[in-house]
């Protein structure tokens, strides 16, 4: 595209000097090329283009065509585009309009409280357009319909109506969900605490995980079961087992110390140098190490290095009564990693069963806990 | 500002009596004509271009000529300029 702007005429008339004398006097005119006797061309600047076509027009002279160059011609063409102006012209109508009305909803905050109700209440109920919406007043209309809603807050965002909702914390039963307290762990209840709901165990019953401890109802005094929240606070020996296998002989897998190496140098996953020595060893394992051999990533040559351990079996032959102790440790290890949240250890003890050849070591770790959670169905 | 043409009718004298404010013409490399004070255009094609000048008229001769810029005093000629003829 030029940048200098400029129209170029295209005439047709016979006397060619005389036009161009009179035309220069008013018009500096460029680029004149006669192309016959009758057909003459020559450039103007863009902003004198009407004129000297008035100026032909009124001396009768043909014009064949005129054609423009240039960024101001590009632009008042995409001015003059009535097409275009129209376009936008209704696009911003459109758009104006629109934009007075809210089109979405987006409610924030809600946990318990469902968001559909909410958008359903505030469509129904106020209007969409933007004048006349009255933030206050929804924000007071959501916190008496709801019961649920502690504290509503709204703004307009564009043509959306955000609404920030602060729900009230009631308790389970005020949205009708009664779900029983269960026994997360084996153990003996020793201590019981209702508030609310029905017991389903007494003190001194054992317990397994998944058993019912609580029933989220009471049986009033005509014999109806009234729905409930199920609360109390259970607590009970929680028993905490954790074991150890001793074997009086055993095939013990160790390495001997001697090692094979297996080294490959390659660039761009090609090996282009490998080193490596025979293995020779009946039973082994094998690690792998890869490296790269140049910081940069220009030319990320990597080392690949195998190595090989031999191995070799032997025979372990112990008696339990040498490493009792250290079975015992095992075994209690195992019982304490099983105590979780435990208050307080109020027992602990072991037992010991003998198999042929294998010692097993039950350790029992007793603790005081609070147990019983509500159910997730 | 500096005029060159002012500078070589000053050095001349009595400017007004040789008549030396009639027209200019500079021809620069036989590629461009370059001219002040025409009168008007007399002839013009791609071969010859000629223009009326106070009391004369100028001829240009050449090939694949074009009047590049003509305005009411000044018209600038671009092409292969061979003679430029005062008659």
């Amino acid at each position: 595209m030029k940048f200098r702007n400029e129209s170029i005429f295209h005439l047709k008339t016979l006397n060619q000097e005389k036009l161009l004398n009179s035309l220069c006097k008013k018009f500096s005119l460029t680029k004149i090329d006669r192309l016959n006797e009758k057909e003459v061309k020559f450039s103007c600047d863009y902003s004198k283009y009407k004129k000297i076509e008035k100026y032909l027009k009124e001396r009768n002279t043909e014009i064949i065509s005129i054609s423009h160059f240039g960024v101001m011609w590009r632009l008042s063409q995409v001015l003059t585009s009535f097409g275009l102006i129209f376009a936008i012209l209704f696009i911003s109508i459109g758009f104006s309009i629109q934009y007075q009305y809210i089109w979405q909803y987006e409610i924030l905050g809600t946990e318990k409280l469902d968001k559909n109700s909410v958008v359903s209440f505030i469509a129904e109920n106020f209007d969409k357009k933007k004048s006349k919406i009255d933030i206050v007043e929804i924000e007071t209309a959501l916190a008496n319909k709801f019961n649920e809603i502690s504290f509503a807050s709204c703004i307009i965002k564009g043509q959306t109506l955000v609404v920030n909702i602060k729900e009230k914390l009631l308790p389970d039963e005020k949205y009708g969900q009664f779900q029983p307290i269960i026994s997360q762990k084996n153990a003996k209840i020793t201590k019981i605490e209702l508030i609310s709901g029905t017991l389903n165990v007494k003190v001194g019953d054992f317990v397994e995980v998944g058993d019912v401890l609580v029933e989220p109802y009471v049986i009033d005094s005509s014999g109806e079961i009234k729905k409930v929240e199920a609360n109390a606070k259970i607590y009970a020996e929680v028993y905490n087992e954790g074991s150890a296998d001793h074997y009086e002989s055993f095939i013990d897998v160790y390495r001997t110390g001697r090692v094979c190496e297996e080294s490959v140098v390659t660039l761009f996953g090609l090996p282009i140098y490998t080193f490596k020595t025979e293995n020779t060893f009946k039973m082994y394992e094998v690690e792998y190490e890869t490296t790269n051999l140049i910081q940069n990533n220009f030319l990320p040559f990597k080392l690949k290095k195998t190595k090989i351990y031999e191995l070799e079996e032997r025979v372990v032959e112990t008696k339990f009564e040498d490493v009792q102790d250290e079975y015992l440790q095992k075994a209690r290890q195992n019982a304490l990693e099983k105590c979780e949240d435990c208050d307080k250890i109020i027992d602990e003890y072991y037992t010991l069963r003998h198999l042929s050849g294998i010692t097993v070591v039950n350790y029992c770790i007793v603790t005081l806990e609070e147990i019983g959670e509500k159910y997730v169905g | 500002m500096f005029n060159f043409f002012g500078e070589i009718k000053e050095n001349l004298k009595n400017t007004n009596k040789i008549g030396l404010d009639n027209f200019n013409l500079i021809n620069i490399s036989g590629k461009i004509l370059y001219v002040e004070g025409h009168l008007g255009l007399v002839t013009l094609s791609k071969e010859t271009i000629s223009f009326k000048v106070k009391n004369a008229v100028i001829i240009v001769d050449g090939s694949e000529m074009i009047l590049s810029e003509l305005s009411e005093n000044t018209l600038k000629i671009t092409g292969k300029i061979k003679k430029v003829e005062q008659i």
